[in-house]
């Protein structure tokens, strides 16, 4: 009996593990390699030379490395907690049995489904400095009291096309974790917040002593995926700007600049093997950054 | 849309590729719509690279109109001009099909088409296949590295590989026979005489040709001709009188005398820059750049064509908000009337075909110099681009050349001015009516001479060339002073000097 549940466990897992192994494993083996050498990356095989850890030495010290590294860092501080708090903010008021609750909801998540590109053409016309909304919508203000707002490039100044780009991920991200965290505040029994409300607790009271405790597992979930997705940013970061991370590289994130030298002709000396080590680098950071934040967001789970 | 039930799905579905439609129409005109237009051969130009013609920057620009129909624009085959008995095959093909992937941009691909269809015509039995693409590298890498590459491809576009690499690499064929060749259908002249002189120069490593321009682009400043008339405005062909000029527009108020393709400085480089470096220094000048010699930039004349272009931005003349327009979004507020003048290669009038108003009549003229500057003041930046390579190690290399002699055939050069307002660097194209811009255009080049402006150091250094878009942006929007341009552009330079991983490039004159 024991022995034919394994064999249908084994057998049901195989098919994944193996399709793991060749089309992850095995690729993230050969760039470690790779990421040893210099190597063009249109030449056959046979022309790889190894370098031992030169790559990630000179990663150390490439100003280009940390100012992304830099930017990837400001959106790690930001995002999450801007995130986070709206998609609290939006799931308690959409829960609240208010009018339009439900319409709001699917508004919300609208942007979710949209593809990264669609997002960032949309954007990208919204920031338009001549024809844009926000130009516009910042002139009509100004022009109230009589004053004027100017035709400003959001996405061609170097002061302002990270937050572009930041503000752009929030708005289509901010959806999905509503959603998240409405299911998860749905599944907190009634008989809490009606026992609070007897004690005298306040809204703000209730949510903090009630919500927040109980919906932790699900917050801890929205921390790791918005930490990898701020190590990410790819799409949005290369379809708002010129795909080389904006003027004077203000925008620019590891993901772009990994690009940038492995196929975007930023590097002459070594794109392939000097690319795939920024890959690996990356690799790294992400992986400790989710054991991080696992271990920082820790504490004891309250059953209910 | 005739379907009743759109559900959830489907209607996602349906605005995502409106939204890229949008994102499309911004961009590439078609290539099918035919116009007019085609160059006589200009007078001799010497040897020179243009800055690429259809490689529009972005992700945004390579989108070719997928529902474009190549097949019923390029119609099945009657030799339009005489093919000699020598030129049938001179180089000896077989029956093998040919394998080829092309880029698909600006140009489209139905000329490439067209030419397959040449081929097929004149090999019976020969399958010549056309796949368009867009990402040239991402696409084409794994079959190079796995040594099965095509046997011919269109090397473009934003993704395109870099051609040194290739070279270096030992994976491109020699194409000194098709260079020897009896030519397709310009009967007694051989494959390389029928070409532009100097149109296929920078294609050559250490005296081996190794891939074919197949277009001519002129890079120039544009402006509506009518406008140039109903405002009795000349264009002065000094900087400093062209600075004048910009002032009265701005003082006039109705427009600002200057834009360009904001998200992309490399315009201003690739086309103001590199020629007013020209005119102001000399050519030995930026030949002592383009060989990396020490303190090259530090060139006084160098600083003083870099502080004059810096002036449109100090003195106000830039249409305000530019820095966040890419290359079509400017094109198109310059088409609006927003600005007077705008850089752009000959590709311009292909690119905004379906924006440009009627009567706008786009014009080109060269970028004014100095009366006491050490280059010519009436010399151009113009050549060959969209380079075409033939793979050593694929199938059928024979058949990949062959392509070529029918791709550059005088028959190829006609369709390719006719259906897609370009310009072939082929000679004795003739029967054909000229628009104004490319009119001008040829005038320009006719009147430039020999003096044909080259700049080699970002194409031999595609690292230099991601430098110096950064810098010439900052340097366009205040955020960096012309010495400290030239600092910055130093230290690139003695750092690509210094790293004996890049194979260097140098050049005479």
């Amino acid at each position: 009996m024991q022995h034919g549940k394994n064999r249908f466990v084994v057998s049901f897992l195989a098919v994944p593990v193996l399709l793991y192994t060749v089309f992850v494993l095995v690729p993230y083996l050969g760039a470690m390699a790779i990421s040893l050498t210099r190597w063009s990356g249109t030449s056959t095989l046979d022309k790889i030379q190894f370098r031992g850890l030169n790559n990630f030495i000179k990663i150390w010290s490439d100003e280009q490395f940390w100012n992304a590294l830099k930017h990837n860092g400001i959106i790690l501080l930001t995002q999450p907690i801007i995130i986070i708090g709206l998609g609290l903010l939006f799931a308690a008021l959409f829960t609240q049995n208010l009018r339009g609750a439900k319409f709001f909801r699917i508004v919300f998540f609208f942007p979710q489904v949209m593809s990264v590109i669609i997002v960032a053409v949309l954007w990208s016309f919204i920031f338009h400095p001549l024809m844009g909304l926000v130009n516009g919508a910042l002139n009509f203000i100004f022009s109230i009291f009589g004053s004027s707002w100017p035709k400003f490039p959001w996405l061609g100044d170097t002061g302002t096309v990270l937050g572009a780009c930041i503000a752009v991920a929030i708005w289509q991200a901010v959806g999905f974790y509503m959603v998240l965290f409405v299911s998860g505040m749905q599944g907190i029994p009634d008989e809490y917040y009606e026992a609070a409300k007897i004690d005298g607790a306040n809204s703000a009271k209730q949510f903090f002593s009630i919500t927040i405790p109980l919906l932790w597992e699900t917050i801890r979930t929205a921390i790791v995926f918005l930490a990898i997705g701020g190590m990410d940013m790819y799409a949005y970061v290369t379809g708002l700007t010129n795909g080389s991370g904006g003027p004077s590289r203000a925008a620019d994130v590891l993901s772009t600049f990994m690009y940038e030298q492995a196929f975007g002709g930023g590097n002459n000396s070594n794109p392939f093997g000097y690319g795939t080590a920024i890959g690996v680098v990356l690799l790294i950071l992400i992986l400790g950054l989710s054991i991080l934040s696992q271990r920082l967001t820790q504490r004891e789970v309250l059953e209910y | 849309m005739a379907n009743q039930n759109l559900n959830r799905r489907k209607f996602l579905r349906v605005t995502a590729i409106g939204g890229g439609a949008a994102a499309l129409a911004a961009c590439a005109a078609p290539a099918a719509a035919p116009a007019p237009a085609a160059p006589a051969a200009p007078a001799a130009p010497a040897a020179t690279e243009a800055p690429k013609p259809t490689e529009a920057p972005a992700a945004a620009t390579e989108a070719p109109k997928p529902t474009e129909a190549p097949a019923a624009a390029a119609p099945a085959m009657d030799m339009p001009f005489p093919m000699d008995d020598a030129a049938k095959n001179p180089l000896g093909i077989g029956a093998d099909p040919i394998d080829g992937v092309f880029f698909s941009g600006g140009f489209g691909h139905a000329y490439i088409e067209y030419a397959g269809k040449l081929v097929e015509a004149a090999h019976p039995g020969v399958k010549a296949g056309v796949k368009p693409i867009q990402k040239v590298k991402e696409e084409l890498q794994p079959r190079l590295v796995e040594g099965n590459p095509p046997d011919v491809i269109d090397n473009s576009g934003a993704g395109e590989f870099n051609t040194t690499d290739l070279v270096n690499d030992g994976q491109l064929m020699d194409l000194t026979e098709l260079m020897e060749a009896a030519s397709w259908d310009t009967p007694g002249v051989k494959f390389k005489d029928t070409l532009f002189p100097g149109s296929q120069a920078g294609r050559v490593y250490d005296g081996k040709q190794m891939g074919v321009n197949i277009a001519y682009t002129v890079s120039a400043m544009w402006y509506s001709k009518p406008w140039l008339e109903t405002n009795k405005i000349t264009i002065p062909d000094t900087w400093e009188g062209f600075l004048g000029l910009c002032e009265t527009i701005k003082k006039d108020g109705k427009q600002a005398p200057w834009t360009y393709q904001g998200k992309y400085p490399y315009y201003m480089w690739g086309i103001v820059l590199n020629q007013l470096m020209y005119k102001a220094a000399g050519n030995a000048a930026i030949v002592s750049i383009d060989n990396l010699e020490p303190n090259a930039w530090k060139n006084a004349d160098v600083l003083r064509a870099v502080q004059d272009m810096h002036q449109l931005w100090d003195k106000g003349y830039i249409l305000e908000g530019t820095a966040g327009l890419t290359h079509t979004e400017s094109q198109a507020e310059w088409l609006k009337g927003k600005a007077a003048f705008i850089p752009c290669g000959t590709w311009l009038e292909n690119e905004m075909k379906e924006q440009t108003p009627k009567d706008f009549a786009m014009t080109a003229t060269g970028i004014p110099g100095y009366k006491d500057g050490k280059g010519d003041i009436s010399a151009i930046a113009a050549g060959g681009g969209e380079t075409f390579v033939v793979f050593a190690k694929g199938k059928n290399p024979k058949g990949g050349m062959e392509f070529l002699r029918a791709q550059l055939s005088r028959s190829s050069a006609k369709w390719f001015a006719e259906n897609v307002s370009s310009i072939m660097p082929v000679k004795g194209v003739t029967d054909l009516k000229a628009s104004a811009g490319v009119t001008s255009a040829i005038a320009i080049v006719e009147k430039a001479g020999t003096n044909i402006i080259e700049f080699k150091l970002p194409d031999w250094y595609s690292s230099f060339g991601k430098e110096l878009e950064q810098r010439t942006g900052e340097l366009l929007t205040g955020k960096m002073k012309p010495e400290e341009f030239v600092d910055a552009l130093q230290k690139k330079a003695d750092e690509i000097a210094k790293d004996p991983d890049i194979k260097k490039f140098t050049r005479t004159a």
